[in-house]
């Protein structure tokens, strides 16, 4: 898998192995493609149902790169919330990459800095779990680097043509086809095909009564106490949980085995 | 233009976050298990939250039941069972096209 890279014939500075590296980081995120550009365009299309600058929300895409956290400040927007709920609101949202970044970390060490810094933008949930997944499989850091690129930038690039397309079509899709109901199915698509420990059931149950209980809250802070709480709850079950079950089972508590959610861009 | 801050103080916190365990980090361990384990939580909470708030309530009223939840059982039940984003998008929005053909 790691032969030492060839000498260079290149193009625009890329070598033929490196784009051969690129190449198999495309081949590998290649099935979810579909999803970053249909989230992307719900997301263009959700921009212009609440009347939100079509340039703010391709700069949104452009910018922050993170979906779920991008409709949140939209819906923040749209309800009216104050700018700094909408902000910390995003921020939490998106504290799960601090995961990917640790994660990252030791298989990007090798990695010139700006091109971590590069890559480090480009770091949808997506791209990094290609990434860390297929590691072992790139030792040497020149390859692995191309890679991380191949798969990681494709993916984002999709997500911006998305978004436009959506921002433009936004306007012309009929209100009967209530196209605001690829919020809950998107994510529904993203995130529960994933869901495995009970604790994740837990975190989900306490946010989602905290929302339904936060209805008549102003300013979205429903969902954002619903965020707050769910985590709270779900951190809270899930050592007592492990516990108990290392009691019943007479094993030691599992720590946990699965180091990432696999959740949407 | 208070919609421009907030999306520049998003983006700048988010590349923040982004690059924090890349910059500060050689070894992943150094992240204490409870943070680890609150972070893991991240997802679900948030992407919990949202469904949830989209699916009953619409502009601060219940949302009438209908196409939307009905559209959203199929989908998490074939994600659950195939285990498949796909699978699980392309089933919840068949589903909804029909129940809104049929007049749901």
């Amino acid at each position: 898998m790691s032969d030492p890279i060839p000498a260079r014939p290149t193009r625009l500075g890329v070598g033929p192995q490196q784009r051969t590296d690129a190449w198999a980081g495309l081949k590998a995120i290649g099935p979810l493609m579909p999803g970053s550009a249909l989230f992307g365009m719900a997301f263009g299309a959700v921009v212009r149902v609440a009347g939100i600058d079509p340039w703010a929300g391709m700069f949104a895409s452009v910018s922050v790169v993170a979906g779920a956290s991008q409709i949140a400040i939209v819906e923040a927007i749209r309800t009216g919330a104050p700018a700094i709920i909408a902000v910390i609101t995003a921020l939490i949202i998106n504290a799960r990459f601090a995961l990917y970044s640790a994660a990252l970390a030791p298989i990007w060490a090798a990695f010139p800095r700006r091109w971590r810094f590069g890559l480090a933008y480009l770091m949808t949930d997506q791209a990094a779990v290609v990434s860390l997944q297929n590691a072992d499989a790139y030792p040497d850091p020149v390859r692995r680097r191309w890679f991380t690129v191949g798969a990681a930038l494709p993916f984002v690039a999709i997500w911006w043509v998305g978004t436009a397309v959506g921002i433009l079509l936004g306007p012309v899709i009929p209100a009967e086809w209530q196209i605001g109901f690829i919020v809950p199915l998107m994510f529904i698509a993203v995130m529960v095909p994933g869901l495995k420990r009970p604790a994740e059931f837990v975190t989900i149950l306490v946010a989602g009564a905290v929302v339904l209980g936060g209805k008549d809250w102003p300013f979205g802070l429903n969902v954002f106490f619903g965020i707050i709480a769910g985590i709270t709850a779900g951190a809270m079950f899930e050592p007592w949980w492990d516990k108990r079950r290392g009691a019943r089972e007479g094993n030691d508590p599992l720590p946990g085995t699965d180091p990432l959610p696999e959740v949407g861009p | 233009m208070t919609v421009w801050l907030i999306l520049i103080a998003a983006a700048i916190g988010t590349y923040l976050i982004r690059i924090s365990g890349v910059v500060l980090l050689r070894d992943p361990e150094r992240i204490p298990e409870p943070v680890q384990r609150a972070l893991r939580m991240v997802a679900p909470a948030a992407m919990g939250a949202i469904i949830i708030n989209s699916l009953f309530l619409d502009a601060g009223e219940w949302r009438s039941f209908g196409a939307w939840h009905i559209a959203a059982l199929v989908a998490i039940a074939v994600a659950l069972w195939r285990r498949s984003q796909g699978w699980s998008m392309l089933a919840g929005a068949a589903a909804f096209a029909v129940l809104l053909i049929a007049g749901l």
